[in-house]
């Protein structure tokens, strides 16, 4: 799978990119394209997640603090000094980074269950903070993004396409940093701390070093697609920005897609967020609920029978009809 | 011949539990020394108050003349002390390759320089057919030559192995004794905890005896079998009549 690269791979990627780029040319329904960036989005965060969630298995349920200090960073900037969010989604980065610093000293001590616990209360302690700064960031009842009308330099724009492609270009760029990483020695080391962190320090691997940088970075990432969602919906409150949903959709979607994995977490996104919008859409007025109820089902599915997601399934069918054989054996087991 | 470790008044307590007390024992550079004892008798203890695993109450370890006692498991590694588990414990979800490979990014980072490294590691272990293979797929004795081989990788000066030869049967013991007596004849400096009396007579100079926490002998092989306090610890009577037939024996 990795040295095919070459070849194959690069012609897939070519080819996928290609269809992505044409997308917005060819479909104009503003709904479908409004689910192509949402689609895009999350699968963004997810793979910002998947960096630390997925290869070193740290269990972050937290990560909307840094989706919410990247959205609020931006918008503070936008609205208070009139700087442009392509700095201010930069600046939030930095703040992001930042803020994972003391989280993860504290919630690193912690292993398992009770990180992810750990990690539900810092979010959950910074949307308590943002509601009580009415003075500079509007406590309770949040704010709406001035509207500029057609103001590229503001992250501004009339067609809903633009704002896709900043989310395939975000997406991308994650990918690519996930793709350096998995290829280098953190990406081994990642693995090995999520399979065995005691093992792990026995062979001289700094645990703890290794995963405050990779937060780090899972927390820059997080935090650009916050200010990307506000400039995109015109609107922020606490409720929105550290919501508990961004934590658990961004876990989500990369299990159900396969963690640790290069792809995992958009093969997620992609059928999550899609089934989800067209549930809503067909199901949403008649039958209200159906789509959760029918969202839960596929959730539960995955986790019964594909434990280790849904890109093995692929993987397995693809290598099956390409090979004439059966796929190696672990799609999850990283090889020199 | 210099001392690749020295132990001083090592001691240990969990709770009311005396783990470990005032244990001192060296061992010097290339030398095979055995550490054993009844199960809880503290070996795997003094294995993890030397890697760093456990903070010890008091007293010092000195590795290579550096005192070592406060260090984290990874710089103790990187100080040359690398050790493996009395359960292995491979990166399951890795091949037996990317395993090797993780232990052999702690001297270089470039990925073909850990590639060729984890390669030799896994050949002189003996598990090349198998390299890439899931881990979690290997049976025991491959787990064993599995953790030895990571641990190699590391460029070890001195190797703490745990147990490796409990579970194997007696035709892989015979395979892994031969492999301890290649990783010595390399220039390795070994301390081993085992309880395979067999195996320890075949690869060690010297062996310590723990019994409740403290080391009630140390000495040759020979001397140390002839010890009766042992005896009545650890052997057992039987075993001086199975040692020597015709004499002893109660």
């Amino acid at each position: 799978m990795i040295r095919g690269l070459r070849h194959t791979g690069v012609l897939w990627i070519v080819l996928l990119a290609g269809v992505m780029l044409a997308l917005p040319l060819v479909v104009t329904s503003r709904f479908a394209i409004d689910i192509f960036i949402r689609i895009l989005l999350f699968a963004f965060i997810g793979v910002a997640w998947n960096l630390m969630g997925g290869y070193a298995k740290q269990l972050s349920l937290g990560h909307a603090a840094y989706f919410g200090l990247g959205a609020y960073t931006s918008t503070i900037l936008q609205i208070r000094f009139g700087i442009s969010p392509w700095i201010g989604m930069f600046a939030g980065g930095v703040v992001a980074m930042l803020a994972s610093l003391p989280i993860g000293a504290l919630c690193f001590r912690l292993r398992g269950p009770y990180f992810a616990i750990a990690t539900i209360a810092t979010a959950q302690v910074l949307m308590l903070l943002f509601l009580k700064f009415r003075d500079f960031a509007w406590g309770a009842e949040g704010t709406t993004i001035p509207n500029l009308g057609n103001a590229p330099l503001m992250m501004q724009f009339d067609a809903k396409a633009a704002y896709y492609y900043i989310a395939l270009g975000l997406l991308a760029a994650g990918l690519a940093i996930t793709y350096r990483i998995e290829r280098s020695w953190v990406g081994y080391y990642l693995v090995a701390i999520g399979e065995d962190e005691d093992a792990a320090e026995a062979i001289g691997v700094n645990a703890l070093r290794i995963k405050r940088d990779i937060y780090l970075v899972s927390a820059f990432l997080t935090a650009l697609a916050g200010t990307f969602y506000v400039q995109y919906i015109y609107f922020i409150d606490p409720a929105t920005a550290f919501s508990f949903n961004i934590s658990v959709e961004a876990a989500l979607v990369s299990i159900v897609g396969g963690i640790g994995t290069l792809w995992g977490p958009v093969i997620g996104t992609v059928l999550l967020e899609a089934t989800s919008a067209l549930l809503q859409s067909w199901l949403g007025s008649s039958l209200g609920g159906v789509q959760l109820t029918v969202y839960s089902l596929i959730l539960i599915a995955v986790i019964l029978w594909r434990p280790t997601g849904l890109l093995g399934v692929f993987t397995e069918t693809y290598g099956r009809i390409v090979h004439a054989g059966p796929a190696r054996a672990s799609e999850a087991a990283i090889d020199g | 011949m210099a001392e690749a470790l020295v132990v001083r008044h090592l001691s240990k307590r969990f709770g009311g539990l005396r783990a470990v007390q005032d244990l001192s024992f060296s061992v010097a550079e290339n030398e095979t020394v055995a550490l054993i004892g009844p199960n809880g008798a503290g070996k795997t203890t003094s294995f993890n108050l030397i890697t760093g695993f456990h903070r010890p109450d008091s007293g010092s370890v000195s590795a290579f003349g550096r005192e070592i006692v406060g260090l984290r498991p990874y710089d103790i590694c990187g100080h040359g002390l690398t050790r493996t588990f009395q359960v292995a414990r491979p990166f399951g979800g890795m091949t037996v390759l990317a395993n090797v490979m993780t232990g052999a990014f702690l001297r270089d980072k470039k990925l073909d320089v850990a590639r060729a490294k984890a390669r030799e590691a896994i050949e002189f272990v003996g598990l090349s057919a198998k390299e890439h293979a899931p881990a979690r797929d290997l049976t025991t004795i491959d787990q064993r030559r599995l953790e030895m081989a990571r641990a190699l990788a590391t460029e070890p000066r001195l190797l703490l192995l745990d147990e490796v030869m409990a579970g194997l049967n007696p035709a892989e013991i015979d395979q892994a004794v031969a492999l301890v007596g290649k990783l010595s004849q390399r220039g390795l400096t070994i301390i081993i905890v085992e309880h395979v009396m067999r195996a320890i007579m075949a690869v060690a100079r010297h062996i310590v005896v723990l019994d409740h926490g403290q080391k009630i002998a140390e000495g040759s092989p020979k001397e140390v079998v002839a010890n009766e306090e042992v005896v009545r610890a650890y052997l057992g009577s039987g075993y001086v009549h199975v040692a020597t037939p015709g004499e002893g024996g109660c």
